[in-house]
């Protein structure tokens, strides 16, 4: 823990509950600040939860790279044409 | 600018921002190019018609792509052949009740230990060449789940518009799915002799 943070450490939660919420968390699901707290500080000190964090977070990169899918031009070109040729809001 | 001339604005420049996820998600719907951009364009033009019960702009991703599902499942019912590989019952499959941290505490800590190897780090045979085979091998639901928020990059609430759930659900199907994927990825690295002896199975602490 830092010598340099005043707070209160957060209240410490078990690997139970730190893989409860582990999937949200490396989502950026977990926006509480208390419960973002109890996670980092779980992972700062447990190793296992730590590797297995690690491991999700490469395993998303890869699954983020193994799709290439750039939006076709013909669909650009069609959405185009199609966002020009808006009539009044509410009709086709 | 008139208020109608910003909400057009607003409308195009909304579209341009999210084409790419509209079309990750419709071609994640149909797994037909062809059929997915008829289907960004159908979504595209009734989200314009619908326009004004758009309520708070920041939501637009969430709120146009409940219309690009609704889009889908209208098409799927106009036609009696099967036009794709993905069902309605993909998409709206409850599997109830997880029991996710049994799974993962029972998943063997050498698993993670042979992880943290740095001979056997991201980038090897397993996770290079099987995290696919893996993840096409989950069961629907969790398939269609993980690959909208990791792979498309949805965040939970785009997700549950997208598939027609509560927020709570694709949290619950997140877990499972990563979960099992792990699991498929540890008997990957068994197979092919990575993963060190069966002796060394543990329980995490």
């Amino acid at each position: 823990m830092s010598d340099t943070d005043d707070r209160s450490p957060p209240e410490e939660i078990g690997c139970l509950e730190a893989i409860e919420a582990l999937y949200a968390y490396l989502d950026g699901e977990v926006r509480d600040p208390l419960s973002l707290a109890q996670i980092e500080h779980h992972l700062g000190h447990c190793r296992s939860c730590y590797s297995r964090a690690e491991l999700e977070r490469a395993l998303t990169q890869h699954l983020r790279k193994s799709v290439d899918r750039d939006v076709p031009e013909s669909l650009q070109v069609r959405l185009r044409r199609l966002l020009d040729g808006l009539g009044p809001a509410g009709t086709p | 600018m008139t208020g109608r001339d910003d909400t057009r604005t607003f409308f195009a420049t909304a579209v341009q921002d999210n084409m790419n996820a509209l079309y990750a998600v419709a071609l994640r719907l149909t797994r037909n190019g062809a059929d997915a951009e008829d289907l960004v364009a159908e979504s595209v033009t009734r989200a314009w018609v619908a326009i004004d019960t758009l309520g708070d702009r920041t939501h637009f991703r969430s709120w146009v792509f409940r219309i690009q599902r609704n889009c889908f499942i209208s098409g799927l019912r106009r036609r009696s052949a099967r036009p794709t590989e993905t069902s309605v019952e993909d998409l709206q499959t409850d599997e109830g009740e997880l029991d996710v941290a049994s799974l993962l505490l029972d998943e063997p800590d050498d698993f993670l230990a042979w992880w943290a190897n740095p001979e056997h780090r991201v980038g090897n045979e397993i996770l290079g060449q099987q995290i696919m085979t893996a993840i096409h091998e989950l069961p629907a639901v969790f398939r269609s789940t993980v690959m909208l928020v990791n792979v498309d990059g949805l965040t939970y609430d785009e997700a549950a518009a997208v598939l027609g759930v509560p927020p709570g659900t694709v949290r619950s199907r997140m877990k499972r799915g990563r979960t099992l994927l792990q699991k498929a990825l540890w008997q990957q690295a068994r197979d092919a002799g990575l993963g060190g002896s069966d002796e060394n199975d543990g329980d995490t602490t």
